[in-house]
């Protein structure tokens, strides 16, 4: 038994609304937060796939293996996202 | 804050919050002298102390405690003479507190647990850390969802820049993260909604569906009962038979990827 039905309080459910609408105010802040990263990740992406080619890519633990520059994949067209 | 119900003295922040029923995941600060009758939650919950200690019944419990409290069962009084700071993690509901010193009849207490989470943790609560200097290169998703607390330390994914002490995340499945780095180390709590399981790769503008799809046909050879079931459209974990979070209609309780609950199918016309 993980949850036992029960009939919420007016006093939790004026709670949760509140925490509803502060949750929904924290989603949309880490999205622009993470929207203002964009150029930043984008270089931090580049460099990853030039270190995959150069130093190798992590497959287990410690080993690696260089991926080969026709492994590279090359970025769609669709818009980029982070936070869903 | 305090939260609704509770004695006063204990304060909240909020890290998550499920808006479809209130679970929520929140740091906590028992002020010095926080005093709870004996009580027990509608909700199965999860406490991990930070800082300072906790008195239930008469053993004390300080940093590093974890303490996981099934729904319905009545944890004894618990107070904090000098005060502490934890994590509490709400997993099915909203926050509840009432005052009992006996267990709800559908409580099951052989579930709960009390341990020194710095020695061993078993559950999909689990501690982890990164040695000063770590870095993987390469990127990650599961098929679960995956939140974590820096109790100290920084941590840095290519995807979403760096995390310090205090830092949080919840992430939902096959969402890519990775690749890794800490400068510092890291001490962290993690915690996933079912096993956890790495597929890697290093293809960083792949999207959920597309790692959803490599999840499933690696899983197709891992487990071919278990595809059938992904193929029903939804999530690749397992589904929790005994809480299902979707419905039954065919042979099998599921919602769909949406996560709607209140849906009909329409019938299927026989072919004559």
């Amino acid at each position: 038994m993980k949850f036992i039905e029960n009939k919420r309080s007016r006093e939790a459910e004026a709670w949760l609304k509140k925490e509803i609408v502060e949750q929904k105010r924290r989603y949309r802040k880490i999205v622009a937060e993470q929207e203002a990263l964009t150029p930043k990740r984008d270089k931090w992406i580049a460099d990853f796939l030039q270190r995959i080619q150069t130093r190798g890519v992590h497959t287990h633990y410690d080993q690696m293996r260089k991926v080969r520059p026709e492994e590279i994949p090359v970025k769609p067209k669709r818009k980029f996202k982070v936070v869903f | 804050m305090t939260l609704p119900g509770f004695p006063k003295g204990m304060q909240y922040k909020m890290l998550s919050l499920d808006t479809d029923n209130g679970a929520s995941s929140m740091t906590v600060l028992f002020e010095p002298g926080y005093k709870q009758p004996p009580g027990m939650s509608y909700t199965e919950y999860e406490l991990f102390i930070m800082s300072g200690s906790i008195t239930i019944g008469e053993k004390v419990w300080g940093p590093g405690s974890y303490v996981f409290v099934p729904a319905g069962v009545a944890l004894e009084a618990l107070s904090s003479p000098r005060g502490a700071t934890g994590l509490i993690f709400y997993n099915y509901g909203e926050p509840s507190f009432v005052e009992s010193d006996s267990d709800h009849p559908q409580a099951e207490r052989n579930r709960y647990a009390a341990v020194n989470a710095y020695d061993n943790l078993h559950w999909t609560t689990f501690m982890y850390c990164m040695t000063p200097n770590f870095w993987q290169d390469n990127i990650s998703y599961h098929d679960c969802c995956e939140e974590a607390y820096h109790i100290w330390g920084t941590s840095w994914m290519m995807q979403f820049g760096d995390l310090p002490t205090g830092g949080y995340f919840w992430r939902p499945p096959y969402i890519n993260h990775g690749a890794f780095a800490s400068k510092l180390g890291i001490l962290a709590i993690g915690r996933t909604d079912t096993q956890l399981y790495n597929h890697f790769h290093f293809n960083p503008w792949t999207n959920i569906e597309e790692n959803q799809e490599r999840a499933a046909s690696r899983m197709l050879h891992r487990n071919p009962e278990m595809y059938k079931w992904i193929n029903t459209h939804g999530h690749n974990h397992p589904i929790d038979f005994e809480f299902d979070h979707g419905h039954a209609h065919g042979d099998r309780p599921h919602h769909h990827g949406d996560g709607m609950v209140e849906h009909k199918h329409k019938k299927k016309r026989r072919r004559r």
